[in-house]
């Protein structure tokens, strides 16, 4: 069974996976060209290794690692506080880039994206292989990043693809070779199978994903639910997640999540940063017209434990003004006196679109609806003069106090270093070069 | 649109200034709809389909959609191609070609005004492969710039003899005139303080500069 192939057909679909090589990092390395070929890592201003190039992770550092650690494994390292503004640039750029092959691209996160190439080779005179090249090649020359990237019949096997090899790996599996990709692939290395998944196909000796692939249908719809139907099938050659187009505009839910340094336990301020997370998560929301219907709230101490709560909310809203009781009640709950604090996390969720919230009986319709009015002026407002621009009070004094206090170099160079006309809340859309010339 | 405005001409004065009232009044609700709709263009970057103007204008029959598309069709503000969709005209600079064309007398001006470049447009060609470069030193300060300058910089072009380049030589960075000459390359300065530079090992160029910009209010 093992050495057959799962499917003789080549390209019913070609789908191509592209997984951008320690994306922060690269794109620290790319900005500033005298870091290329050095270990870097990002996330200086929250004590923890957020992202490392793969000169470090080759001396050892890991994802998540304190800095103090990651310096005693790698003594040379490259500090460099996260810059988000132009690893979210670099990401629309690259997005940007695959629309130039095809116009089903899906952004599957800041750094990784499925495109469908089904029937591209004709107008690009070549192979599905010569189409993965020159997208690598562009985004390579373009944006200076390198990416990983893997073509094959279904989402699944691309995701398999591009993992195959990495970084700056072009992994191509056409029908007749899945088997061979997957042969040595465990089970819970596939994109979707997760450990208890694994650990209940190993009761049936299955440990690889060729074993998995091979297994019959009857005992696959006998023993496993709809999702992992789904990705037998993915893994067999048969297409069933579609490339979907849409970039993303709906949620179910919506995060935000601040680290601040040092850390602190003082009341009045972890309480602020919440009230800044929840006007931000509020923003986010109003964006895409969505509004929530429960609140979660969280805190991690410095000893990286979490505690939370989650909240019904009275009413359906994506206004702070309704939701900061809650907010406060929440508070009250899983707040300790004694206890540092280094990040505060709110979580709306429950969304629906805001057209279809209903009035009830018991709502205030004409202060709700001059509360529309009112957060619809401070999105103007915040649309011309910056984010914040009008604010809620209690947000304060985490605006007045920095982020990250500590070294200087806490800030990323794009924020220091304004041309005349930026601001602190406005740049260019552009990213900046960081030579000496 | 036209015979419109005859008929007001002929009336008395009231109905005379009714009907102008009245036209204000449509004209204003006609604005507020081509808002919307100019701001869906901004944010998705598309046109909406028609189902999706009904759903932002609240307007519940297709028939009604049909109707004001072919308004703004008949002012110039959009247009549809072979499959019916829609292509923005003067849609995202909001160009005031409502009144005028009311009024019926299109002036000259405005029919120029219709296709313009931002300065977005003009200094920034290929989007996706630009980068901005403040400059620090005066190797160029003869060609105009300066230390302080902004420079754009796009990567995808191939760096020609003649261009202005941002070069890796022997592990420095710096912006220099490119020279070649059959297989020599050079890299020269604008700047008599500064000679040529010949590479020893190899040359890496990160790219072309495009544009300078020295903003000085």
């Amino acid at each position: 069974m093992t050495s057959q192939p799962l499917t003789i057909h080549s390209w019913p679909r070609a789908i191509m996976h592209i997984d951008a090589d320690a994306f922060f990092a690269s794109c620290e390395q790319a900005i500033h060209p005298e870091l290329k070929g050095r270990p870097v890592i990002t996330g200086k201003e929250r004590g923890i290794v957020a992202a490392a190039s793969y000169e470090a992770k080759a001396k050892g550092v890991e994802r998540g690692m304190r800095l103090f650690e990651a310096k005693k494994v790698c003594p040379d390292v490259v500090l460099l506080p996260s810059d988000y503004e132009t690893y979210s640039l670099f990401s629309i750029r690259m997005f940007e880039i695959l629309r130039r092959f095809s116009p089903d691209v899906e952004e599957y996160s800041i750094d990784e994206a499925f495109v469908d190439l089904t029937g591209l080779r004709r107008s690009f005179h070549g192979p599905y292989s010569d189409i993965a090249q020159r997208v690598q090649e562009t985004v390579a020359k373009e944006l200076g990043i390198s990416a990983s990237i893997g073509v094959s019949l279904t989402k699944v096997l691309a995701k398999v693809a591009s993992k195959h090899k990495k970084p700056c790996g072009l992994t191509i599996i056409p029908g007749r070779d899945i088997h061979i990709y997957l042969a040595n692939l465990p089970v819970e290395k596939v994109w979707g199978i997760g450990p208890n998944t694994s650990a209940f196909l190993r009761k049936f000796s299955i440990t690889t994903a060729l074993e998995f692939a091979g297994s019959k249908e009857e005992f696959i719809k006998a023993y496993l639910s709809k999702p992992y139907q789904e990705i037998w099938h993915e893994l067999n050659g048969r297409s069933v997640y579609p490339v979907t187009r849409e970039s993303k505009s709906g949620y179910k839910s919506i995060s935000k999540t601040r680290t601040f340094t040092p850390p602190s336990r003082d009341e009045t301020f972890i309480f602020a940063q919440l009230s800044k997370n929840l006007e931000n998560a509020c923003i986010k929301a109003r964006r895409y017209n969505l509004a929530a219907s429960r609140l979660i709230i969280f805190l991690r101490g410095q000893d990286f434990r979490d505690t939370g709560v989650e909240l019904k909310l009275t009413r359906t809203t994506a206004y702070p003004v309704e939701i900061m009781e809650s907010l406060k009640e929440g508070f009250r709950e899983v707040y300790k006196h004694d206890t540092l604090y280094r990040l505060t996390g709110v979580v709306l969720a429950g969304l629906q679109p805001e057209m279809d919230v209903q009035y009830t009986i018991f709502d205030d319709v004409p202060g709700i609806e001059k509360m529309a009015r009112v957060y619809s002026a401070v999105d103007e407002l915040s649309e011309r003069f910056g984010k914040h621009t009008v604010q809620h009070a209690s947000s304060l004094p985490a605006k007045l106090q920095a982020q990250h206090e500590g070294d200087r170099g806490d800030t990323p160079v794009r924020k220091e270093e304004l041309f005349r006309g930026e601001n602190r809340r406005q740049r260019l859309g552009l990213p900046v070069l960081n030579a000496k010339v | 649109m036209k015979m419109f405005l005859l008929t007001v001409n002929e009336c008395s004065p009231i109905i005379c200034f009714i009907m102008r009232e009245l036209q204000n009044i449509r004209e204003a609700k006609l604005k507020s709809r081509l808002d919307a709709v100019a701001r869906f263009y901004k944010q998705q970057g598309r046109m909406p389909s028609f189902s999706e103007i009904g759903d932002m204008l609240g307007m519940r029959s297709k028939n009604a959609v049909f109707k004001f598309v072919n308004r703004l069709e008949d002012i110039g503000v959009v247009e549809r191609d072979h499959t019916g969709r829609l292509i923005p005209r003067s849609l995202v600079s909001g160009a005031r070609v409502l009144g005028t064309v009311e009024a019926g007398f299109p002036s000259a001006a405005e029919e120029e005004l219709a296709d313009t470049l931002s300065f977005d447009d003009l200094l920034v060609g290929n989007r996706e492969a630009t980068f901005l470069l403040k400059v620090s030193g005066d190797s160029m300060t003869e060609a105009g710039i300066l230390p302080g300058d902004m420079v754009i910089v796009d990567r995808s072009q191939t760096p020609k003899s003649g261009d202005i380049v941002i070069a890796e030589v022997d592990g420095e960075w710096t912006m220099k005139y490119l020279r070649k000459r059959g297989d020599m390359v050079t890299l020269i300065p604008a700047n008599h303080k500064y000679k040529p530079i010949r590479p020893r090992n190899e040359l890496k160029i990160a790219g072309v500069v495009t544009a300078v910009v020295r903003k000085y209010k």
